[in-house]
Parts: C-alpha cells; sequence; structure tokens
C-alpha cells in the first residue's frame, strides 16, 4: 500500500483516539489560545449593560437539551452573573419540555455563588423580587401572543406552582411593555418564533444564545437587526465569559473559556486531516 | 474519584454510548433502549402535570364544560384508526391548519421576507462607514446571484451563467460556514462530556 493510500484510509479508530486526546491535553497541559470577541457577542453583552437597573426586566427562556449543556450552560450562567450583578430583573421562562430542569439548576448555581458572598438581603439575590422561573408552557405560539398582553394570564403559577401574580416582580412586569429583551438559550428553532411573533406584533427586542449549528441561520437577522446579539456556540459563551469577567461581573472564567482550548487544539487536528485526505486523494488520482 | 452514585451512573452510561464509537455492542444497545425509555417516559410525565392536567382535565372537573369542544377535537385525531369514521380527521386538522396559517402568514412576510429585502437594500447611508458599504454591497451582489442560481427558465449561459457561479460561489462559503460551525457544536458536546468525565467523575480537574 503506498503511503497516498494510507493517510486517505486512516481507521476512524484512531481518528477518534486522537480526538479524544486532544481533547484531554489541554485540561493538564496549562496553555491560552487568545479568543477574540465576536461583534455579534458584543452587542448582546453592550445591550445588557445598557439596561438600566431595577427597571424593565430581561427574559430568557431556557430551552436548550441536555445534550446541548456544554454550549448553553456556560451561555446561561455568565448571563445570569451579568443580570444579577447589575441589579437587571430575570423572569425565567422554557418552551422546550428539557428545559425546565437545567432553568432551575442554572438559576441555584448563580444565586448560590453570589449569595454566598452577600452581607445583608439588599445585596442578595431572592427568588420573587429579583428573579423568578415560571416554567415550561406547552402551545408556545399562542403562549408568546398572549404574554404581550399579559404574562401572568399565560403563567397563573410559577414552576414551584407558587401564584405568579404575588410575588413583588410580577406585580409590576405585566407585559412585554416591561420586557427589555428577550434571549433564548436554544437548541433548536425557537428564536425565529420570537422574532416572527411577539417581535412583529409587539416590537420586543430579540437576543440569542444558539448551539453552534443553529447559528449561521442566524446571521441574517443579527444583519437586519432582528437580533440585537447573538452567542454563537461554545466560542460565543467564551467571550461572553471573558467579558463579564473583564467587567468584574464574575470572579472566575466558566467552563466554556477553559473548553475553548479543547476545542481550538480539535480544530488544527481537523484542518490536519482534511489536509491529509486531499493530498492522499490528489496523489491517488494522479497515479 | 466522586462519592455521588447518580455521577457513577452518568459516567456509566457516557461510556456505554462511547463504546459504539470502536463497534456495536450489547453496552451501547442498553445505554441507546435506557434512554429511549427514560425520553418516553419524562416527557409523558411532564404533558401530564404541566398540559393536560391543568388546561384540560382540571377545567373540566371545575365545571368549565367548554373545554368538551377542544377534547372532542383532540379525541378526533384518533379516528384515524377506525376507517369508517376516519374522515373525522379532517376536522381537527382543518383547524388547525386555518388557525396556523392565519397566525404564521403576516408574521412570517413581515419578519423573513420584508425585514430580509430591507437588509439587503444598499442605500446611500449604508457607505457613512465605508467598511459597512462594502460589506452591504458584498451581501447585495450575493443575494442576487444566489437567486439568480435558482432561476431556472432560462439557459445559464453569457451573463446568467457568470452570475450562476457567482451565486455558487457564495452558496459554497455559506455551505463551509455551516460545516465549521457543525465541527464545533459536535466537538462541543465532546468536550462536555470529557468535562464531567474528569471533573465530577474523576475529580482531575476543577
Amino acid at each position: 500500500m503506498k503511503w497516498y493510500d494510507i493517510i486517505s484510509k486512516i481507521d476512524r479508530r484512531i481518528i477518534y483516539l486522537l480526538l479524544t486526546i486532544f481533547v484531554i491535553l489541554p485540561f493538564f497541559i496549562p496553555f491560552t489560545i487568545p479568543q477574540n470577541i465576536m461583534p455579534q457577542t458584543r452587542k448582546l453583552f453592550d445591550f445588557v449593560e445598557s439596561i438600566p437597573p431595577k427597571d424593565k426586566a430581561v427574559i430568557i427562556s431556557f430551552d436548550y437539551t441536555p445534550q446541548t449543556m456544554p454550549e448553553c450552560r456556560p451561555m446561561a450562567i455568565a448571563l445570569l452573573k451579568h443580570c444579577f450583578a447589575r441589579n437587571i430583573p430575570v423572569i425565567g421562562v422554557s418552551f422546550d419540555p428539557q428545559g425546565p430542569g437545567l432553568a432551575v439548576e442554572a438559576f441555584a448555581t448563580v444565586v448560590d455563588e453570589l449569595n454566598s458572598c452577600a452581607t445583608s438581603s439588599s445585596d442578595s439575590i431572592m427568588y420573587g423580587r429579583d428573579y423568578v422561573y415560571l416554567g415550561w408552557k406547552s402551545g408556545r405560539l399562542a403562549a408568546l401572543l398572549e404574554m404581550g398582553e399579559s404574562i401572568v394570564s399565560v403563567f397563573p403559577v410559577d414552576h414551584f406552582r407558587n401564584a405568579v401574580d404575588s410575588f413583588p416582580l410580577m406585580q409590576r412586569i405585566t407585559n412585554y411593555k416591561n420586557i427589555s429583551i428577550a434571549i433564548i438559550l436554544a437548541a433548536a428553532d425557537y428564536p425565529i418564533d420570537w422574532i416572527r411573533y411577539p417581535q412583529t406584533r409587539y416590537g420586543v427586542k430579540v437576543g440569542a444564545g444558539l448551539t453552534a449549528v443553529m447559528a449561521p441561520q442566524y446571521y441574517p437577522y443579527v444583519q437586519t437587526g432582528q437580533v440585537s446579539g447573538m452567542m454563537s456556540g461554545m466560542k460565543g459563551a467564551a467571550e461572553y465569559e471573558k467579558l463579564v469577567l473583564d467587567h468584574g461581573y464574575a470572579r472566575i472564567l466558566g467552563t466554556a473559556e477553559t473548553g475553548m482550548n479543547s476545542q481550538s487544539m480539535i480544530h488544527i487536528l481537523i484542518m490536519a486531516f482534511i489536509i491529509l485526505g486531499n493530498v492522499g486523494y490528489f496523489f491517488s488520482r494522479k497515479k | 474519584m466522586s462519592p455521588d452514585p447518580w455521577i457513577w451512573i452518568g459516567a456509566f452510561l457516557t461510556l456505554m454510548i462511547f463504546s459504539f464509537l470502536y463497534k456495536d455492542n450489547p453496552f451501547y444497545k442498553f445505554g441507546e433502549h435506557l434512554f429511549v425509555g427514560v425520553a418516553n417516559g419524562y416527557y409523558i410525565a411532564l404533558y401530564w402535570h404541566n398540559s393536560l392536567k391543568p388546561n384540560l382535565f382540571d377545567q373540566l372537573a371545575a365545571g368549565n364544560y367548554i373545554y368538551i369542544v377542544p377534547l372532542l377535537l383532540g379525541l378526533m385525531y384518533f379516528t384515524r384508526f377506525i376507517p369508517k369514521v376516519s374522515w373525522l380527521v379532517r376536522i381537527p386538522i382543518g383547524f388547525m391548519i386555518g388557525w396556523g396559517a392565519g397566525i404564521s402568514i403576516p408574521a412570517y412576510f413581515q419578519a423573513e421576507i420584508l425585514r430580509q429585502l430591507q437588509g439587503t437594500v444598499v442605500t446611500p447611508e449604508s457607505f457613512i462607514d465605508p467598511t459597512n458599504g462594502i460589506w452591504a454591497m458584498i451581501i447585495l451582489i450575493g443575494v442576487v446571484c444566489t437567486l439568480i442560481y435558482f432561476f431556472f427558465s432560462r439557459e445559464h449561459k453569457g451573463f446568467l451563467g457568470h452570475t450562476s457561479r457567482l451565486g455558487i460561489i457564495f452558496i459554497m462559503i455559506g455551505f463551509g460556514a455551516s460545516f465549521g460551525y457543525t465541527v464545533m457544536a459536535r466537538v462541543s458536546l465532546l468536550i462536555g462530556r470529557i468535562q464531567f468525565l474528569l471533573g465530577p467523575w474523576l475529580g482531575l480537574i476543577q
């Protein structure tokens, strides 16, 4: 077998093994590959940064799934830290059935971390005052439109079965008029429904935190301004984590930033395999 | 290593699924079937407790008999299994199509056609920032050439041939970007699992 046949027919198990080694190595050999902040991530950060404290709320729609947690969970954590650090009220919702458990976990992680440093009730994060999680709702198109009239009518009780209108936060946040932006963290095509319905009818600003697979589909909406900012995959999450850290809203980097070293290594390996495959193909054709 | 049994279960299930990378085996099959079963159970419980019970059965129990209408519409879907009355399924389907078209068509036109057309138009204001102006021109050329590629009423010769070939280049760049992002997404999933195995399970990383 010629050398070009060997490099164009590498056993897939060898490729998997090399991929695994290249993912693991960066966790033990400390190095940092600098990450540039993409404009769409900065736009989302700047938008949240421009929201006045203790005024309009941010809706975060937790529509990601357990398998996409490595991409979307760091986005949720960084975004929640950013909002809470700036005293921006947060309303969590889910339209994906797999979202509730992950949303509760993300809120608990951030709230526990921030409250462990709090010295009084005024600088701690309190459920019902600073944030609520309304839970999952089926029939999302009707729900999205109805929330423009009254959020409480769509979610009379929250995820924990408490009456939503009993919360101080929800007594002043009635519908989309009191919402500064809805940020959808999604592993499926949920943000488009926010663009088509609440934005078209009520002018709601929409932001997105998407898995990398979905990101190219949403660039046209960023270009037209229909999406006010976007985090794209693990890279977008790492960029948002970095912005949050650089502005002093977090003490440590999140999991996306550490994962990006592995990501960069893997990309180099995949490019090498693509080049090898093409060289092998070119020489075998020449023969 | 973690003392939490749930972490251990998660780790073993992850390894069972990864074992497919070597070759198909009973451990992978077990993991796959368990996942399908658990996912089904989760969805049934969630839809019952969060949708069917509060939105339909609790309402009927409270005496709101108008909810018999959606109940009947829903039950009509099952008439597909009874050939004699299977035509009844057209009623809920017609209802859903009517509702869906009414709600979607105006929103779709506004959000996906008019706004996207607006975003493609190049105006003198586009050139206030010269870099933005250049990108706006590239977007305009890309949209027009890609549309010409999908214009099949005339043979792609001469001007149409040149522009449609340029359209193919734009389409290929789009596919390349999508492929790159897909690789990044799939690698992210692997990184997530490796982080779980090395961190919460083995305790080798923070």
